[in-house]
């Protein structure tokens, strides 16, 4: 069994390893993020055929539903970092979860907008108390909360970690919510793509949005590499590693 | 060599009632401010019964909820400035086991008072009389409820400055599933229609929290007062 895959694990928990890896991943997702994004939405607004009831308007799921999937992924990750952050006091899950926040709360955004934008056609209505809707904007709710309190604290790492517990609590919390709110009569339509049958969606509507789901994740692995690089910085100014990098900037 | 852990809890408990007697005047501003949101709804809408009488349930709820959130910010301030957490982390007695006498305190200088006035709020609003079970059973549950969750956050950010609005902020996703589930009863006592169901989920609900909360409100304050 390789040996090397522990190590290098334990190795990239490191901050300056990890600064170095965050610099060289991030050119590579941010190109893959363009280029799926790119590929994607000419896919999803030039190639793909209109729908047979909607028209044209249906297009706006290849940003809404992407970006619905990545809310709740980068929740997850914020979870599941700041788990690690608590249990085992790595200052780069801190960092992780912290830097995580901000891109989740946009993702949740542009999920609610472009929803609301479609909403207006289609339902009649910018925003209706659906479950789907309702359970989104509470995760907004709670990514802005993480944020709140992270920034109500002097102290960067104890307000990380009180952060990283708020985000934790949410994680129980959004089931929680979900299925409360599921009790309510609903308008938003259940999930078309399921991953392990048969999706009920023709294949050129399919394949621009996996492509831009493919996409925002790149660019959220990109995001989180350049805000964790910013926020690491900024954690071990003072130290060494990072005095070298400011005098090697400086003489440039 | 500590003291017993009952006599421990009765002195928490005690201390905190006493302090509260001492400063009544503040008891009261919470009801206070419920009469007087409540006042203002019929100003807002019209005297109108029916529509008041269709509102009044949840109107309540969410008057007591607020009037419960303008209380939570002080659940821990006095005992923060004069020193007397710290003292509570470092003490033998297991701090979860405190703090929900702590909580037990709060919750009973604040919101029951909100609960004894429910019914007068509810009366104004023509509530009628055949679902006022119903809210006042939904308020005693959904109260320590918030009670406990909020003292989760609270204990959150015990060690920041301004913390009035972030509170709101982050209890919000919180109580979501509590608002719906107490006045899910309320509206069906009104319409006459069976309400045990949603009042079984607060029990349960408040079951888990009574349990979790103050473990939980103990390590949020442990994380909060560490530096």
């Amino acid at each position: 069994m390789a040996k090397w895959i522990p190590l290098w694990l334990h190795k990239l928990g490191s901050p300056p390893t990890f600064y170095r890896f965050a610099g060289a991943v991030r050119p590579w997702a941010m190109g893959l993020a363009l280029l799926f994004g790119v590929i994607g939405l000419y896919g999803g607004l030039v190639l793909a055929p209109p729908d047979y009831q909607q028209g044209d308007a249906y297009r706006i799921i290849f940003i809404h539903v992407p970006s619905a999937w990545m809310s709740m992924f980068v929740y997850a990750v914020m979870g599941v970092s700041g788990f690690i952050a608590l249990v085992w006091r790595m200052k780069l899950a801190e960092v992780v979860a912290m830097e995580s926040a901000p891109i989740g709360a946009a993702f949740a955004f542009i999920t609610l907008a472009t929803g609301s934008l479609w909403g207006k056609p289609m339902w009649g209505t910018w925003w209706t108390w659906d479950a789907r809707l309702t359970s989104e904007l509470v995760l907004l709710f709670l990514y802005l909360g993480v944020i709140g309190l992270y920034h109500a604290f002097e102290d960067r790492r104890q307000g990380a970690r009180a952060a990283s517990f708020l985000a934790i609590i949410g994680v129980i919390n959004v089931p929680i919510v979900h299925y409360s709110v599921v009790w309510w009569n609903t308008l938003h339509q259940g999930s078309t793509v399921n991953i392990f049958g048969h999706s009920k969606m023709p294949w050129d509507m399919l394949w621009p949005l996996l492509a831009m789901t493919l996409a925002t994740k790149c660019y959220y692995a990109a995001s989180l590499c350049r805000r964790a690089r910013t926020d690491i910085l900024a954690l071990e100014s003072g130290k060494d590693w990072v005095r070298e990098i400011a005098q090697a900037e400086a003489a440039r | 060599m500590s003291a017993p852990l009952e006599h421990a809890c009765a002195a928490m408990l005690r201390r905190d009632l006493t302090l509260a007697w001492r400063r009544r005047g503040d008891m009261a501003l919470p009801v206070l401010y419920a009469v007087i949101v409540v006042v203002l709804f019929p100003f807002a809408l019209g005297p109108d019964l029916a529509l008041l009488q269709r509102i009044a349930g949840g109107l309540v709820l969410v008057t007591v909820l607020l009037a419960m959130l303008l209380a939570l910010d002080g659940m821990f301030a006095s005992d923060i400035e004069d020193g007397s957490l710290e003292q509570l982390v470092l003490a033998p007695q297991p701090l979860a086991l405190m703090l929900g006498m702590k909580i037990l305190a709060h919750w009973i200088t604040t919101a029951l008072p909100l609960i004894v006035i429910a019914p007068l709020l509810a009366g104004m609003l023509h509530l009628p009389a055949a679902a006022m079970p119903a809210l006042l059973l939904a308020l005693l549950l959904a109260t320590p409820l918030l009670s406990l969750l909020g003292a989760v956050l609270v204990a959150l950010t015990a060690g920041t400055r301004r913390s009035g609005m972030l509170l709101a902020l982050m209890l919000l996703p919180l109580c979501v599933p509590v608002v719906i589930f107490a006045a899910g009863a309320v509206a069906a006592a009104q319409e006459g229609l069976p309400w045990f169901a949603p009042v079984a989920w607060l029990a349960a609900a408040l079951i888990l929290a009574v349990v979790l909360a103050p473990l939980a409100c103990a390590a949020a304050l442990r994380i909060a007062l560490d530096s």
